[in-house]
């Protein structure tokens, strides 16, 4: 122990009990910033406070001294749980920093381009609700007369989620071809995936594929939350259904394909179960209000509508995210 | 080989006699009122393992010296279930201190050498030194 | 964030009752207790959710990982008592059509 140290401790001290001002106090608390820099536990600074009482004010009753000792024993404790509490902190900071550096090798390696047709308008938001995002977005197209989207939602979350993602993306580069059926699309991933994947790893599926010279969107699913679509000139939303298993349970399935055609303003909204689980505290965040939303921005720009929805529901849950929010609409424009 | 003394931990008791004697030789050999203090504590951690997990062991307190220096070894040791994960048991964190600060990385931060010997199903050897500063 | 797990073992049939939520923080729980139970052979399970308030995606893998366990192993699961919203949650996935499940009639609309 430093003789500095206490020198200034019974400095401090001696000040404090003659004059007892604020200022005593102040120094006190700034000299105990140095103490915690210095890593010296509390029970040290129990024990030079006692050091430097005897010998200031040595005619004290022997009482005071045992009181010391044992709050010098009941401070040893204290002293162990904050020395494990800078430990962890330490830790926490490592992690971090080795999990920033995972979410950009994710962003990285899991990047895609989103299509560029004619008379097709794409929004697309994927926010993580922690480092690493869960859900997955891939884009198939042609640039000319196809634009197919995954939209999947890895069943499991963190870093096994992720490495996970990259077997569908390297699946999904294997398919070149943009015109290749969605229900093809599922069966090839979901083979990868049964093969490869952990046991209680799934992954639900939405694919989706616009064909412009005829206006179709095509798509299939693979337990995912359904699409939906929104009529123009109805002014009304209905589901795109379409029966299929989740990917990875079982190697052979079977993968129903639906297809509809689109008018001028009408749009496709294909999301993950982040946007539909969203919760308030009195409760789940009701379809409806999402579809009304949807509703009254149907005439801006897919990235403004999914852009805006996005804020809303952020608000709505006081900024924090349950799960992983994903939002891709695809909107025809001419 | 030092001075040494021990106690037998079979009751609860047994952990407030191993306090005391480990006390006593830390103000024999030197130590100050902390550092007696932070051996006791140590001693404390490692009896209440050996009532908590073996049922049965023994602390043992060694006087070391060695160039000049004077110290003390604390030696726990026990015929119990041994310890099937050292790397865990050292890690800190709630799963071993409950978030007290306790638990062996108490230990060893209360101490300046620590060594674990364990095997599973045969017991396990704990040591521990410190020196007068 | 709270999840209670209690299995019953009677004469042919493994009974587990769930109550609270299941989600990232509480699946793990659910899982360990699963797991002592899925590794005999020609089991017949009963999964009681009439008590489980939340069930997620992480959930979810966790009841199909046991699904997939004990059919590998010759048995059978079934799940009842779901509500109306776990129901769907089963119905989406298309796992409503592979497992044996009965709901929680309640009353009630989805």
């Amino acid at each position: 122990m430093p003789q500095e140290i206490e020198r200034q401790y019974k400095e401090i001290l001696k000040q404090y009990v003659t004059r007892q001002t604020e200022q005593n106090l102040y120094a006190g608390q700034n000299f105990s910033r140095q103490l915690i820099q210095k890593n010296i536990a509390p029970d040290e600074v129990i024990s030079i406070h006692k050091v430097a009482l005897e010998e200031a004010f040595p005619e004290l009753p022997m009482v005071v001294w045992n009181s010391f000792d044992l709050l010098i024993e009941m401070m040893i404790r204290y002293g162990l749980a904050h020395a494990e509490h800078q430990s962890l902190l330490k830790k926490q900071e490592e992690l971090k920093v080795e999990m920033d550096l995972a979410a950009n090798v994710q962003s990285t390696l899991l990047k895609t381009t989103v299509p560029q047709v004619d008379g097709l308008e794409i929004g697309l938001v994927s926010v993580p609700a922690r480092n690493m995002n869960g859900d997955y977005i891939y884009f198939l197209s042609d640039n000319l007369n196809n634009a197919g989207v995954a939209v999947s939602d890895v069943i499991g979350k963190g870093i096994p989620a992720a490495l996970c993602m990259s077997m569908i993306k390297y699946g999904m580069d294997s398919l070149q071809d943009a015109a290749t059926d969605p229900k093809k699309v599922l069966d090839v991933i979901n083979r990868i995936v049964e093969k490869s994947v952990d046991d209680d790893m799934f992954i639900s599926m939405f694919y989706g594929r616009y064909n412009v010279e005829e206006s179709i969107f095509t798509y299939a699913t693979a337990g995912h939350e359904p699409a939906l679509y929104y009529n123009a000139k109805q002014g009304e939303f209905s589901e795109l259904h379409a029966k299929g298993l989740l990917l990875g349970v079982v190697a052979n399935v079977s993968y129903e394909q639906h297809a509809v055609t689109m008018e001028t303003g009408d749009f496709v909204v294909m999301m993950t179960d982040g946007v539909t689980e969203c919760r308030t505290d009195e409760g789940f965040i009701e379809p409806e209000i999402i579809m009304s939303l949807i509703h009254s921005l149907r005439d801006e720009t897919a990235q403004t509508i999914v852009d805006t929805v996005f804020k809303e529901l952020e608000k709505m849950q006081n900024f924090e995210l349950r799960d992983d929010f994903t939002l891709v609409i695809f909107k025809k424009t001419s | 080989m030092g001075y040494r003394s021990s106690v037998e931990i079979l009751t609860e008791w047994d952990i407030v006699a191993a306090r005391q004697l480990g006390r006593n030789e830390a103000k024999e050999v030197g130590f100050g009122t902390v550092d007696q203090a932070r051996i006791t504590t140590a001693i404390s951690e490692l009896a209440r393992n050996i009532y908590l997990y073996a049922g049965k062991g023994k602390i043992e307190i060694e006087r070391i010296s060695e160039g000049g220096k004077f110290g003390i070894t604390i030696i726990a040791s026990d015929e119990g279930p041994g310890i099937p994960d050292v790397r865990k048991v050292m890690e800190d964190g709630f799963s071993t201190s409950g978030g007290l600060g306790a638990g062996m990385p108490g230990v060893k931060r209360l101490m300046d050498n620590f060594k674990i010997d364990t095997v599973v199903g045969e017991g396990t050897v704990i040591k521990a030194t410190k020196w007068i500063r | 964030m709270n999840i209670q797990v209690i299995i019953k073992e009677e004469e042919n049939l493994i009974r587990g009752f769930i109550s609270g939520e299941i989600d990232a923080f509480t699946a793990p729980i659910l899982r360990e207790k699963l797991a002592t139970v899925q590794q005999k052979e020609n089991l017949h399970t009963e999964l009681d959710m009439s008590e489980v308030s939340y069930m997620d995606s992480t959930g979810l893998g966790v009841i199909v990982a046991f699904f997939k366990n004990v059919n590998a192993n010759n048995g059978h699961v079934k799940l009842t008592g779901l509500s109306p919203r776990l129901k769907r949650l089963f119905d989406i996935t298309g796992l409503g059509e592979i497992m044996d499940i009965e709901t929680d009639d309640k009353g009630g609309n989805i």
